[in-house]
């Protein structure tokens, strides 16, 4: 009861003002924007027909009804919450009559495959990379791989998305050069090897940026524990190498790591923007990045929304399991 | 060891480095040697051999590489699985073309009317309070029923009736000037107007699009026409789509069997391509590249090195002309730098606009920064052949003997006549053949390149040069000028670079701004620039004006500020000019092809010329480029039938003269 | 001096980094007695290949891309500074005030920066960019990235102060009677600095990457030089596909150089300062 009280009802108020805040800033940042979406859907229609001046008005009069842009900030804020908690996240403006719901349905499902096994493979890579760079420090092939990555991290996400891009699509067109998929989706061996073809790039970029930091942290981390009592007495006695570097060194480092893994998940609805716009990945960053350019608010207000709550969320439940797995705050 | 890993780490980034610089130190003609042991990207090895490039073809679907043309789908599809063509939304270009069917045509090159869905052209009574259409009679649905005047009316009424059938605004318009429609016989139709109305038929010709033809027996049976998806929609086309990419980058498209009982078919008389897969590879580099690679056998248009490695590394690409200007320059439309005159008095002068012109070397303009290849023009006309009949030549001689006042009782003449013949010396001068006069291969005379004459215009309205050479205002204050213009619009930009190289050269403080589209465009809408870079043509491919020019009557004036079409009409130059309005006025009644037309719109032209209302550099050019490894037929200049813009709805024919290129 | 004396003689990253440091330094010195004027354009014959008389070959508009890189060099470490020195100094002052003062003012801040966190930054900023892009100039831009970085670096150090009241030898030096001004100055500064120098460091970084990717897009100042414009323009004129690729290695070499000269320095340096090493090194030295 304590517990709850002191703990987990704060945590769960802070988690509910986190959200309510960051998606009225969103709600309002883009309306701050002065690009009007009717003014630009009218435009669109008379980019090549030529509209009548009657025409034009009569689109204009139905776009600020359908867009829900009728009537003061305020009641279109509150009309805009009543749709949100209804699950309907609108349509979108430029690419009406699809749903947001439904294109964030289309391109959800690219990004969580990327994301979610780039995540995944980069984490168990910096954590035992690190770990055994962190226990075995002077060994050369640790330091030629720490140099590496220490050489890597720095760089720009951008650069290292753009030279591959450059090396292995262009120069040596190993791979191909925009889309997630050939074919129509299906369990054939075509489909899926298609799928692995085109993600292996965008997949490649974001693992080496993020296993570069998961390392370092690891290694940091690692560093600390091996030179801590424990360890030594543990070499003393001889036991296995192997045993010491998983058992003791990686496994009490792991505390922050798998918190940060949590909140890395977290953030995969805030989609990998930059790595789908250079590989012309469908996945929601490249949605959101359209939306953006063309003022498409409901669509921006969708993909945020999503990304908001997936990171709160990633890091309220981090914090309501952290003192399962650290003793230390239990017993506080 | 550690030093030694480190500097061994650092040797290896060095080497990668300059293995990068010595790939692209090489002559910029010839393929990377990229260190020999990769293929080296497309070039020489897949030309040879395209029976083999069937078998690497990266393309998405699975059908024999001979059998397919592949488009380019110019942009992702964000709204899939919707073939509603008749509400606002769903994507039009090339599905149009392939696919949906209106009652005539008209092509951009050659200006002539097609009979699409209609056996011949409008018939309109003495007062063009009805118009009479014969349909034709051998025209088939995909799914075998025969398109007939119920069709036709279900079509109108349908549209008329339901308000958010409102693409291209036809429901609004159909109310506007439509009474009623019935039908005369199984496949004639009768319109009856509301008030007298010569260019009714305009809702029918597709200059883009005419209004679809809608399959009575699918859509009678749907509650609500509005939201029916219409997936997989019966067509009249010779198309049909038949697999689509739920993420937008492609769509394959299956001839009927039945293709010739269809107006493409018809009218062109061979079958076409059996598949047609348009698909989105990205951008000009990614399209270039594709179609070095085999997998991309036309695209719409990419910028200007793009289409220099398309020439470089693909020896079966061409453009519409084989050799320079290599790129099509017939598309119905021309690029301005336009004022918004009452974002400053000073543009509100129009010795001011004319300064600013004269100020402007378009030799330099049209063969520096856009590489010779759009054709000049100082009318927002193009110069097409059916348009240079109609305006531009008979306009030579009025142009030739334009007189402006530079000071009281000084006149000077600002035509130069030679423009074309300098832009001809140019181009042989960089090795290029002209392939044929220099009026029809670079456009008409141009303003003279006058800075003297401009500085004494401005000189005569009050504005001095400062210690630096700077203009400043009649005011005192320095002149700068915020010229904005979408860097993503290619020759709008280069243009704008243009201008503000030879502005500031001048000495006006030109900032110039390149803004993201949809901002650029709101603030043409609601009129925060001074000098912007739109696109326009007064004149459509029939040679009528008024439908393009009528907004620029004076009763659709907005002052600055507001969005300019808050009246429906108006212009983001603000105009608002009786004089004009009365020209308008005057060719509303005139039946639109009739010679009375053309001459009112001169006129109208020459008043906007003497006014220099903006100044129009060039017109439209697009690199539409088609790769004949697999296809041949197209439209060239050797072989102008139809237009090359295959995206339009007119873009059928082209499609339909499609053959492949026997082995 | 003796610091870096000793830093340059036993610590290797430390040379690599110095080194490559000072050839970016000359290269911003350089930037002052170049020939051309970054902005303007058609100075030279265009699309020319790396020469004796331009080194690193010129661009599409007619610019010499060395001293184009110069100036981007330059204008790129201003802007990434400027936008460290904003963030940081919001960062260092909430997280500080917030660690030290606690209760009330700790809860509200820290949900303050929470709910800040939360909002996707890229988005955001693209958002704004796109929507200012045109009037986008350098210290606006500086300005609009030091407003991103604050929270997670505020979140940082206000943790650093946290852990560090628990210490044992605050304890000492608050029962040896020193007030709150002589125990941040004497006891935790020491230990904050390396942080602080390592954060501002991981903080330029960031700033860089971000500057770049906003270039790239666009959406920065498009008329300066910066690394990530030079990179936009050298795409807009296609030089991957044209072969012209000393347009692109150059700024791309550069950021590299970059981020690596800073980080190594920065890597060095603070395991140099770190009171726990240098504690150990005390040692060894006896």
């Amino acid at each position: 009861m304590i517990l709850f009280r002191e703990y987990i009802l704060p945590r769960l108020i802070q988690w509910l003002v986190v959200i309510f805040i960051g998606v009225t800033v969103t709600f309002l940042v883009p309306r701050l924007s002065p690009v009007n979406p009717v003014a630009q859907a009218v435009g669109r229609a008379s980019a090549f027909q030529t509209l009548s001046p009657e025409a034009t008005l009569a689109l204009r009069e139905s776009l600020m009804d359908l867009y829900g842009l009728n009537g003061t900030i305020w009641q279109q804020y509150i009309n805009f919450w009543k749709r949100i908690l209804s699950g309907d996240l609108g349509p979108s403006f430029t690419s009406f009559p699809m749903t947001v719901n439904a294109m964030i349905g289309n391109a959800i499902g690219w990004t969580i495959g990327l994301l979610g096994t780039t995540v995944i493979i980069a984490w168990i890579l910096g954590v035992i990379l690190g770990g055994l760079a962190g226990y075995f420090q002077d060994r050369w092939w640790s330091k030629l791989v720490e140099n590496t990555l220490i050489a890597i991290y720095p760089i720009p996400y951008y650069i290292v998305a753009f030279v591959l891009l450059m090396i292995l699509a262009f120069y040596f067109p190993i791979f191909p050069l925009v889309g997630g998929a050939s074919g129509a989706p299906g369990f054939n061996w075509n489909y899926l090897s298609s799928l692995l073809k085109h993600s292996f790039l965008p997949a490649l970029s974001i693992i080496l940026g993020a296993t570069a930091f998961r390392f370092i942290m690891s290694k940091a981390l690692a560093s600390t524990e091996v030179s801590s009592d424990y360890v030594q007495y543990a070499e003393m006695a001889a036991l296995p190498r192997r045993k010491i570097l998983f058992s003791y060194v990686i496994r009490n480092t792991m505390l922050p790591q798998v918190t940060d893994l949590g909140l890395s998940l977290g953030s995969i609805f805030e989609g990998a923007l930059i790595t789908e716009v250079v590989f012309g990945y469908p996945g929601i960053g490249n949605a959101l990045y359209v939306a953006i350019i063309s003022a498409d608010y409901n669509m921006i207000m969708g993909v945020t929304l999503l990304s908001i709550v997936g990171i709160a969320t990633a890091s309220l439940l981090v914090d309501l399991t952290y003192p399962f797995f650290d003793p230390r705050v239990r017993y506080r | 060891m550690k030093t030694y890993s480190r500097i061994s780490l650092f040797g290896l980034l060095l080497l990668v480095g300059i293995l990068l610089v010595a790939c692209g130190a090489g002559p910029a003609a010839s393929p990377p040697a990229a260190g020999g042991a990769a293929p080296a990207p497309a070039a020489k090895q897949q030309e040879a051999a395209p029976a083999q490039a069937a078998t690497n073809s990266q393309l998405p679907v699975d059908v024999p590489r001979n059998e397919v043309f592949v488009a380019d789908q110019i942009f992702r599809y964000s709204v899939v699985d919707n073939f509603n063509f008749w509400i606002n939304g769903p994507h039009t270009p090339h599905r149009h073309a392939l696919m949906m069917e209106t009652l005539w045509i008209r092509d951009q090159e050659t200006g002539k009317r097609i009979n699409d869905a209609a056996i011949s052209g409008p018939k309109y009574n003495d007062d063009f309070t009805q118009m009479d259409v014969d349909l034709r009679d051998n025209i088939y649905w995909s799914d075998g029923v025969q398109f007939t005047a119920d069709d036709m009316v279900y079509t109108v009424e349908t549209i008329k009736g339901n308000p958010d059938l409102n693409a291209g605004g036809w429901s609004t318009q159909l109310n506007q000037f439509l009474d009623s429609v019935e039908k005369t016989g199984d496949f004639s139709v009768r319109f009856n107007l509301k008030d007298p109305n010569p260019r009714f038929h305009s809702l029918f010709e597709a200059r883009w699009n005419g209004i679809y033809m809608m399959p009575k027996h699918i859509f009678e049976k749907v509650d609500d026409p509005a939201t029916f998806t219409f997936n997989p929609p019966v067509t009249l086309g010779a198309y049909t789509v038949t697999q689509t990419d739920p993420n937008g980058f492609w769509e394959l498209f299956t001839r009927r069997d039945d293709w010739d009982r269809t107006p493409a078919g018809i009218i062109v008389g061979q079958p076409g391509p059996k598949y047609v897969l348009t698909i989105f590879y990205g951008d000009s580099a990614k399209k270039a590249i594709a179609m070095s690679r085999g997998d991309l056998d036309v695209y719409f248009d990419v910028d200007f090195e793009a289409f220099q490695t398309t020439l470089d590394t693909t020896p079966t690409a061409r453009s519409w002309y084989t050799k320079f200007p290599w790129a099509y320059p017939n598309e119905v439309s021309t690029r301005q730098l336009a004022f918004n005159i009452e974002s400053d008095p000073i543009y509100a002068e129009k010795d001011v606009r004319w300064a600013l012109a004269l100020a402007l070397d378009i030799v330099d303009l049209q063969t520096s920064y856009i590489g010779g290849v759009a054709k000049v023009t100082p009318l927002p006309i193009p110069p097409t052949a059916s348009l240079t009949k109609i305006y531009l030549d008979p306009m030579e001689e009025w142009f030739q003997n334009l007189e402006i006042e530079i000071e009281p009782g000084v006149m000077y003449k600002p035509y130069d006549a030679s423009v074309p013949d300098k832009i001809a010396a140019w181009a042989e001068g960089e090795g290029y053949t002209v392939p044929g006069a220099p009026r029809e291969v670079f456009g008409t005379g141009w303003w003279k390149y006058a800075p003297d004459v401009a500085e004494r215009l401005l000189v005569k309205h009050g504005f001095s040069r400062d210690n630096n050479g700077k203009w400043l205002k009649p005011d005192g204050t320095p002149w700068t000028m915020d010229l904005q213009s979408p860097p993503d619009e290619n020759d709008a930009f280069r243009m704008a670079n243009a201008a503000t190289d030879m502005w500031s050269a001048f000495g006006i403080d030109v900032n110039l701004q390149g803004l993201e589209r949809s901002v650029w465009s709101q603030n043409n809408y609601v009129g925060q620039f001074n000098v912007s870079t739109p696109w326009t043509s007064f004149a459509l491919a029939s040679g009528d004006a008024w439908p393009r020019v009528r907004a620029l009557h004076p009763d659709f004036y907005v002052p600055n500020g507001e969005d300019y079409r808050s009246k429906g009409g108006g212009t983001l130059a603000r105009i608002n000019d009786p004089k004009l309005g009365e020209f308008i006025d005057q060719m509303q009644g005139l039946d639109p092809s009739s010679e009375e037309n053309f001459a009112v719109t001169r006129k109208f032209l020459e008043y906007w010329v003497e006014n220099m209302y903006d100044i129009t550099a060039i017109s439209f050019k697009k690199f539409v480029t088609w790769d004949e490894r697999y296809w041949t037929g197209f439209p060239t200049s050797e072989n102008p039938t139809y237009m090359p813009l295959y995206w339009f709805q007119g873009g059928k024919f082209a499609f339909e003269s499609l053959k492949p290129v026997s082995q | 001096m003796v610091v870096i004396r000793d830093l340059f003689r036993f610590s290797p990253s430390f040379r690599i980094g110095a080194t490559i440091l000072f050839f970016i330094l000359v290269l911003v010195a350089l930037s002052f007695f170049s020939p051309f004027a970054p902005d303007r354009r058609r100075a030279v014959p265009r699309n020319k290949e790396p020469s004796a008389e331009y080194i690193f070959g010129t661009t599409s508009t007619g610019q010499d891309v060395f001293w184009m890189l110069t100036f981007a060099v330059r204008n790129s470490l201003i802007i990434a500074t400027v936008a460290v020195a904003i963030g940081r100094s919001i960062g260092v002052l909430l997280g500080m005030t917030s660690g030290y003062l606690g209760g009330l003012f700790d809860r509200v801040s820290s949900s303050i920066v929470d709910t800040f966190i939360v909002i996707p930054r890229l988005p955001l900023v693209i958002l704004i960019a796109s929507i200012l892009r045109g009037h986008m100039t350098i210290i606006g831009l500086a300005v609009l990235l030091g407003l991103l970085d604050w929270a997670r670096p505020s979140k940082r150090y206000r943790a650093q102060i946290l852990s560090l009241r628990e210490r044992e030898f605050t304890h000492t030096g608050i029962f040896a009677g020193m007030n709150t001004f002589k125990i941040v100055t004497r006891e935790h500064l020491p230990f904050l600095i390396p942080f602080l120098m390592a954060d501002a460091v991981s903080g330029f970084l960031f700033a860089i990457g971000f500057e770049v990717t906003l270039s790239v897009l666009g959406l920065g100042d498009i008329n300066s030089q910066t690394i990530g414009t030079q990179i936009y323009w050298g795409n807009y004129y296609q030089s991957l596909l044209t072969r012209r690729t000393w347009v692109l290695i150059a700024p791309v070499a550069a950021s590299i150089l970059v981020v690596i000269g800073f980080y190594l320095v920065s890597i060095s340096l603070s395991t140099y300062l770190d009171p726990r090493t240098r504690l150990a090194r005390m040692q060894i030295q006896g």
